[in-house]
């Protein structure tokens, strides 16, 4: 495992935030970390790249204690935490030296980096002239910049338009298929299944469930059934009354169902009992889906 | 660790906020040495006139080493304001503007980084009090012209030029040092809040608290003035001390340094255990 959590826990107050976590990435894995806001993924993060000490538990990145050994820990870790935040009155290329500076990194890495993230035209542009899309293409450059085994970014996506944030998916598949290990949290499930390996979900600090996406999808109790049907508002009226369906919503005319994997034949049977017309079913499930059924519909992201 | 320091010039150097030190000297530092060069015959008279008993004084008494002195005088209490500038913003803009989320998550120990940034307002106090020399004396010496010094403290005590320039660079070195002890007052405080305004304040604040406890001659208050840090911030006058009190100048400077250890002390505390939440 390139990093692991062992019951971390961290105390705001008397409100856990964070409470006893344990999670295991695994080397060469892209690594969703999903939870609605507040539920402790940023406090997480800043654990994991020493910005916060937590109150019990241990962080290990390639066996090494963030913890005991401080920021000698993260020499193979790159992070972009939230919104790249930079020196606005220097310029990009200024700001990127100054951090290859600071690590050591040879300076030749600085326009490697800038061009791979799109801004080799732009680093000698103060940073204040950035775009937000820039600035965030910019962080995932810093975090780039000491050639790290491991990327951790949180919310990389945030503020960026759909075009920027195809940018930073297209850019994250890429470093992920040279080997980066990647830790990424994100509001967006959509995002997440579609360039991740792992998942990760918490709520309220605590984790609810953990594994490869494949495994969560297929193992899921919970089974999102597209279903044609006809007609439609008898057979929402007669699947709402069951207390085994789980979800049962109009979607331009086709009825999705929350259902078990176990129960689908049942739900099949009970509509062609009851002389609705079944054209088509087609299982859907979602990391959505999922989500929802481990985390709860009143943590919707 | 230069490399530390050379990135947190940068920052400063970038910052605008910066040079209203710089500016501040270059409108004020002509202005007085104007005033100098037009009202210098008042000056001279006063100073013959105490002189007058006990000597003979032949040309103007006034040159760039008095107004120098004269000048150190007065700008004792801005100085320290002008100093807090870059000390204030040392470690609390990074806070508040989100680069240490960049730069703490980077493998270099906050000690280090903490330790750049301070060495890195003290070449700023430096800077500010050689550029403030290089007006008072280098353009004060073409304005003015240059000659014996003349101190009028307890005593009379007569400098020749080039004694005038030895002690001048001592009482300017001896400033630095004080001024470094205010920089890591203010640096204190902006370990502990977000914004550059709160570590100015409170180090004003402070300065102001202790010259009152000095001046108001209260029996309470004259109990606790050796422990105020203000009370040395005077040993640049020692330089001008014939002989040159070596003892006094290093208990002084040995309160203030034991002051800064104990401020860079509780800084380091603070920052170590940090939690960087913004």
């Amino acid at each position: 495992m390139i990093l692991e959590t062992k019951n971390l826990t961290k105390l705001f107050g008397l409100r856990k935030a964070v409470d006893g976590l344990n999670l295991e990435i695994p080397d060469g894995s892209v690594y969703g970390f999903l939870g609605p806001n507040g539920s402790g993924k940023s406090t997480t993060i800043r654990m994991m790249t020493a910005l916060i000490s937590p109150d019990e538990g241990e962080v290990f990145i390639q066996g090494k204690s963030v913890q005991k050994l401080g920021n000698k820990a993260l020499s193979s870790v790159g992070a972009l935490i939230e919104r790249a935040d930079f020196h606005k009155h220097l310029s990009g290329k200024t700001n990127l030296e100054m951090l290859a500076r600071m690590d050591g990194t040879n300076m030749s890495r600085v326009q490697t980096v800038l061009d791979r993230t799109g801004l080799g035209n732009r680093g000698k542009d103060k940073v204040k002239t950035y775009s937000q899309g820039m600035k965030q293409r910019l962080g995932i450059a810093q975090a780039l910049l000491s050639n790290p085994k491991l990327l951790i970014l949180d919310e990389p996506t945030n503020g960026l338009d759909p075009q920027g944030m195809k940018e930073v998916r297209d850019l994250v598949r890429e470093l992920a298929s040279e080997g980066i290990t990647i830790f990424i949290s994100s509001h967006l499930l959509d995002e997440v299944q579609k360039i991740c390996s792992h998942v990760a979900m918490i709520s309220k600090g605590e984790l609810k469930t953990a594994g490869p996406i494949e495994d969560l999808l297929k193992d899921s109790d919970l089974l999102m059934t597209e279903i044609h049907v006809n007609p439609l508002a008898t057979a929402i009226e007669l699947l709402s009354n069951q207390d085994w369906i789980h979800r049962c919503e109009e979607n331009n005319g086709i009825l999705s169902v929350g259902v078990s994997h176990d129960k689908i034949s049942d739900l099949v049977q009970l509509l062609v009992q009851n002389d609705l017309q079944v054209s088509a079913v087609i299982p859907r499930t979602s990391l959505e889906d999922v989500f929802l059924s481990k985390v709860g519909k009143e943590n919707q992201i | 660790m230069l490399g530390l320091i050379h990135n947190e010039l940068l920052v400063i150097a970038g910052r605008w906020r910066s040079y209203i030190g710089f500016i501040g000297i270059s409108i004020l530092m002509p202005l007085i040495l104007w005033g100098f060069s037009v009202g210098g015959e008042e000056l001279h008279r006063d100073y013959a006139r105490e002189l007058g008993g006990t000597f003979m004084v032949v040309g103007s008494i006034l040159n760039s080493f008095l107004a120098t002195y004269i000048i150190m005088n007065t700008l004792w209490i801005h100085i320290p304001f002008l100093v807090t500038l870059a000390a204030g913003d040392s470690v609390a803009a990074d806070g508040a503007n989100g680069i240490f989320r960049i730069t703490l998550t980077r493998s270099v120990s906050r000690f280090k980084i903490l330790v750049s940034k301070l060495m890195a307002s003290y070449i700023y106090t430096a800077l500010l009090l050689i550029f403030c020399a290089f007006w008072s004396l280098g353009i004060g010496s073409i304005v003015l012209g240059t000659g014996d010094l003349i101190v009028i403290d307890n005593g009379i005590l007569i400098l020749d030029e080039s004694q005038a320039w030895v002690r001048m660079a001592f009482s300017f070195l001896l400033a630095i040092l004080v001024m470094c002890m205010v920089a890591t007052l203010c640096f204190m405080f902006s370990t502990m809040v977000n914004n550059a305004v709160g570590p100015i304040i409170g180090t004003i604040f402070l300065i102001i608290i202790g010259y009152m406890i000095m001046s108001i001659p209260l029996e309470i208050f004259e109990k606790i003035e050796p422990y105020v840090f203000v009370k040395y911030f005077n040993v640049w006058w020692d330089a001008f001390k014939d002989p040159i009190p070596w003892g006094e100048i290093g208990k002084k400077l040995g309160v203030l340094g034991a002051y800064s250890v104990a401020c860079f002390g509780i800084a380091t505390y603070v920052f170590l255990k940090k939690d960087i939440k913004t």
